[in-house]
Order: structure tokens, then sequence, then C-alpha cells
């Protein structure tokens, strides 16, 4: 099936140090932010609206252009591959969006729609993809009847379906799912949900899984990244995420998604938060104005990024926050 | 005793087709009391919207069909109204927030002159009293720049503020009732907690009862004391919220439960989905509608249809209830 890249050491994507500003915004959108996906492993990327997820999935596929730091696939800087090399690695990097009625294009059929990919990668002969898209559509949980009718005419679980099919069909390496359950019904969402878990474990394909939901994200992925106003506050395996969050900002997440406003939150407060721009704050933790452990150092000097790693925990795997509050911590284990 | 705030009386919505008509609510009944919270609650093209739209009256009348035996708010039935009458209850009476603030909006007033027309249609006085009611509505849902939020329009405000400015927009006349129709849909979970804080302070403060349509029980837990489970049109199972998640009688509320993802330390199970989708209404099954997509269903479910008993409000339709 896939070629997968098990050499220890050398993960299938790094994205070391980008950042991002859109022009004519005085906002950065991402903030110095240095990420990597493992071979065969689901990084769930979380966050409110705005922190920057979605043009982290879209630098990847160097679709907007970083102002600085660097994307290695495979270890080859995507920066730096020309028009040919970027079309073989975009075959091997694909895209699932959030809503597959904008996203499906309404003139081309089924068949047309997975066809695509094939014919513009130039994959097999018309044999071979007459048979590939018959069993991706297997694979979706759909059957043939689809292939002559149109996205319209399917429902939107149904249509995601098609959008995941066709991002598989090329055998991509690293799928790259933008809110890919977000505008579906909970009991769609399961659905789908359920397929990407089976394409984990029938294909081991590595996901990038973008969301702002962290009770879908405890469900599918096994590394978390938090987002926040375009920096990175948390990165750590999941298990160690949920069973110690350790930002300030994780933990605020964690009791939204609970349900539970954190006592210093009020609708102005959260109006200010989306409004403010990260420009005012260069030299102070992103998350200070908002944080409910806000120390006096943490509106004079941003913090550094700490491994706050557990005792129990493979090396393998750090623990990252970057907050004030571990300063100490890291003087005292070292 | 105070009659409840609204009392749905054998609701059905039938939708005139090309193949003949089809039931989109079916015979449904139900009150909710001032000061409580009830979720109306089901996957998409079970009729929850539709049932918002009868009590409303905002069906059109070509096409669609609603018969009821009352349709009460305050004890004052609205079902009968003319569109002249209609337009004095809606907004003073009953009010609806609605799924999409952004195409409920008009873009080319300011939130201010919005607010304010929603009252001066319901009740007179100076401008300076207009404008302060209108002021009032805003900070009451958590704007303390009320007067900047009064001035933007809906462009400039992000979908989480609009939605808060809607609910300003609705409550501005203190209705009795208020329909949300999955107000908090597409709104990450930090705007979902604070339009869930508004909703549930308009219940303790104003005492409106609140009907709340969604397809996500947790968001209904979070919102609601009592919920109705809804399935092609029909109450499922009513009961209140701690009983259905400790308990839930009807195989088509479990399973719903089941949908939902849950944060646990330990990474969770694989999830569990309902299998198939809603039908269609023009192609109902026979019996019991969920039957096809039930794993306990037997010969008795496809023939004939489950009664929803009410037992102090709480009850199942199903023959083989969990």
């Amino acid at each position: 099936m896939n070629t997968h890249v098990q050499s220890a050491g050398v993960p299938l994507l790094e994205i070391r140090d980008l950042s991002l500003r859109f022009h004519r915004q005085e906002q950065v959108a991402v903030d110095r932010v240095s990420l990597s996906i493992t071979a065969g492993r689901t990084m769930g990327l979380v966050g409110a609206s705005g922190a920057g997820k979605s043009t982290i999935a879209r630098a990847i596929l160097r679709l907007v252009t970083p102002d600085s730091g660097e994307i290695l696939f495979k270890g080859k800087n995507i920066g730096l591959m020309n028009s040919q090399e970027m079309k073989t690695t975009r075959q091997r990097i694909q895209l699932v969006f959030q809503d597959p009625s904008v996203s499906l294009s309404p003139r081309r059929s089924v068949e047309q729609t997975l066809m695509e990919p094939l014919q513009h990668f130039a994959i097999g002969d018309m044999n071979h993809r007459n048979e590939k898209i018959r069993e991706i559509l297997h694979t979706v949980g759909l059957d043939e009847s689809a292939l002559r009718r149109y996205p319209h005419q399917f429902s939107s679980g149904q249509q995601q379906r098609i959008a995941i099919a066709r991002a598989l069909v090329t055998d991509p390496d690293l799928l790259i799912a933008d809110e890919a359950v977000a505008s579906l019904d909970v009991s769609i969402q399961a659905q789908i949900l359920q397929l990407i878990q089976k394409l984990q474990m029938d294909f081991g394909i590595s996901i990038l899984f973008i969301s702002h939901d962290l009770a879908v994200i405890r469900q599918i992925a096994d590394d978390i990244a938090v987002m926040y106003r375009g920096q990175l506050l948390e990165q750590s395996p999941a298990d160690p995420f949920f069973s110690h969050p350790a930002h300030p900002y994780s933990k605020t997440l964690l009791s939204f998604a609970a349900g539970k406003t954190p006592s210093n939150w009020t609708s102005d407060k959260w109006y200010l938060e989306r409004s403010r721009r990260s420009a005012d704050s260069t030299s102070a933790c992103v998350f200070a104005g908002f944080c409910p452990d806000k120390m006096a150092v943490c509106e004079q000097i941003e913090p550094a990024v700490r491994d706050i790693q557990h005792k129990n925990q493979r090396a393998l795997e750090p623990h990252c926050v970057k907050c004030h509050l571990y300063d100490a911590e890291q003087t005292n284990d070292q | 005793m105070t009659p409840p705030a609204l009392k749905i009386k054998e609701l059905s919505v039938w939708l005139g087709t090309g193949h003949g008509r089809a039931p989109v609510v079916d015979n449904i009944s139900f009150s909710i009391k001032a000061g409580d919270a009830t979720g109306l609650v089901g996957e998409s093209g079970c009729g929850k919207t539709m049932t918002a739209m009868a009590i409303l009256g905002l069906l059109p009348a070509s096409g669609v069909s609603v018969r009821s035996a009352g349709i009460e708010v305050n004890g004052k039935d609205i079902s009968g109204l003319d569109s002249l009458q209609r337009r004095k209850v809606l907004g003073r009476d009953i009010a609806m927030i609605f799924q999409q603030p952004a195409t409920a909006l008009d873009p080319v007033f300011t939130m201010g002159q919005q607010i304010s027309a929603v009252y001066r249609r319901h009740a007179s006085g100076s401008k300076q009293h207009i404008r302060q009611t209108m002021l009032g509505a805003l900070e009451s849902v958590g704007f303390s720049q009320a007067e900047d939020i009064a001035a933007a329009y809906p462009h400039q405000l992000s979908g989480g503020m609009r939605q808060l400015a809607m609910i300003a927009m609705a409550t501005v006349c203190k209705p009795a009732v208020i329909i949300a129709d999955e107000p908090t849909t597409a709104l990450d979970s930090s705007t979902r907690t604070l339009i869930l804080q508004q909703l549930k302070r308009l219940q303790t403060v104003n005492k409106t009862a609140i009907l709340f349509i969604s397809h996500d029980l947790a968001v209904v837990s979070q919102a609601c004391q009592d919920v109705m489970v809804m399935y092609c049109g029909r109450l499922m199972e009513t009961t209140d919220c701690q009983s259905l998640f400790s308990h839930a009688r009807h195989p088509y509320s479990a399973g719903l439960l089941s949908c939902i993802p849950r944060i646990s330390e330990t990474r969770p199970a694989p999830i569990n989905s309902i299998p198939g989708q809603v039908p269609v209404a023009t192609e109902l099954p026979a019996g019991c509608h969920f039957a096809p997509r039930c794993t306990r269903a037997e010969a008795q479910c496809r023939n004939s249809v489950p009664k929803l008993d009410h037992e102090n409000g709480r009850g199942a339709a199903c023959f083989r209830p969990l």
C-alpha cells in the first residue's frame, strides 16, 4: 500500500520556526511555530477560531508563503522545491475541508471528482484508475451506484465521505483534515470519525487533524498541539495532555469543553480577546491578558518553551509548554 | 394555577409534494413552564425546525398544511391568528433566535437600529427611552461597550458577537417564550459556553421559557433541564436530561448519546454511530420509523406504531425500551 517512512528520527513532516503575517493586517497569523508529525500518527491541532490553524495547513501545501521558517516533508524543504517536486509532494499530502457542499464541484459527478486527481498526477492506466476509484468508494462506505451521481444528490455525511475519498485516491502519506467534522450533525460526525479511525488502523495514514473541538480531538489524536493567536502554547502526546494539561490556556479550553466558563471570563473579555491584535503584545505572553494564573513577569517577558516531560513517559515524546509557570521546574529537574 | 408559558397540542405539519403529502411533524404535544428550558433534539431532517416554524406561524400558506388543537403562549391561543395579529405577538410574547445570525440580520442597518425597530413595533416611548432600552438589552447579554456594538453593522461583528446581539434583539421586549434554533452550532466551544450562559440568565432573570433546538445532546444537557428526542417528525422520548444521560430508554436516544465524543484522561474506545440515515419524509417506513436502523427491532415494531406514554412528562415511544 503506502510507502511509509518509518526510519527513526526523521519525522514525516517537520515545521521549524514558521512565521507568517498577512499583508495589510497587523496580526501575525502564525508566530514562530515548530511542530512535527511522525509517520503513522495523528496530530490534533486545536485552538479557537482565528488562532492560525488553517494558515499552517495552507503553508504546508505552499498555498501561502511564510515570512520565515521552513517546512520539511520527508526531510526536504518544500520552500525550495521546484514545481515538479512540489506537484509530487502535493500528491503525498491531501486536504479535506470543512464544508463538503462547497469543496466538491457541483458540476462533476462523483466519478469525475475521483478521477481528476488520478489524471492530474498521471497515476496508472484507465483500468487501474477505474479499479482504484471503486476500491476507494468501498473504503469510505459508498457503493458503485454513487459514481454517476452528483454531490447535491447526497446527504452532507455522504458528501464528506466523497471528499475523503478524493483525498485518499492518490494514496497520500499525510492527510490534512481542516475542521472536517465541524459542520456535521453529531450522528454523522460519529460516522465520519469512525471512518477516520478505520483509515488510521487499516492504512496507518498520518493525519493533521485541525479542530476547535477537544472532544473530537480526544477521539482520534495521538499527539496534541494547542495554538493561541498564532503561537503554539503546548504540545504533548494525547494521554499526558488530557491527564495533566499544563498551560493555563489548555486548562481554559478543557473547562470550556466541559461547559464551564472560567470565573474570569465574561462576554466582554472574550470580545476583547477576539479583537486584540497580537502585535500589541510582542514582549509579553500572548495569553497574559486572560490568564487566570498571570504573574508580573508574564506581562514583561515572553516565556520560553520548556519540556516538562513526566517521569513515566517515553523519552521521544516531549511535553512542551510555553509558560512562565514552568520556568522553575526545568532548573529543578535538570 | 398559571398556564405553562408554551403549550403545544397535537401539532402536525404536512408538506405537499409531487409524490403526495408527507408528514414532517406528526401529532406532537408538549408544554414548557415559565423559566424552564426544554431541548428538542434529533438528527437533521427530523422536523425540529419545522416544529419551530409551525409554532411561530412562519410556514408559507401554500404547499404546507399545519394542524393543531392549539398553540398557547401564556394561555393565549396563537394558532388561529391572521398575519396582522401575529405580528403583534412575534417579538413581544414569543421570539426566535436563528442558527445563522449572518443571514437573519439585515446587513444595511446597524445593530442598534435593528434592535430598536423590534422594540418600537411593540412599545412606544421617547427616542431617549427606546435608545436606553436598546442599550440595556445589549448590556444584559454582557457587552459593556454597548454603544460600540449598537453602532456596528452585522458584518463588523464576529460570529459569536452577532449571535449575542441577536439574543439582545430577541429579548428586548422580554418575551415569555424564546425558540432558539441551533444557536451555538458552528461556534467554537468558548463562544458556545458564553451563549449558553446568556440563555441560562434569561431563564432565571426574565423567567423566559426556552425551546432549545439542537442536534447535539451534549449542548442540550448544558442548556436545558428537560429534553424531547425527535425522529421523523415524532417524539420518541421525553424526559429530563439527567435521566436521559443516566438511562436512555429509547434506542434512538441511546444511539444519539453514543455518538457524542467525550473527553477522558485515558484514550476513549472507538466511537459508536447509528448506522444508516434519516429517511426522507415521502419514504417513511411503516410502524416505528426508527425500526430499520434499530438493533432491537422486532416484527411488532415494523407493523404498528408505538405510542408515547407520558408519565409525569416522561416516556418513550418504544415497544422494546432499554
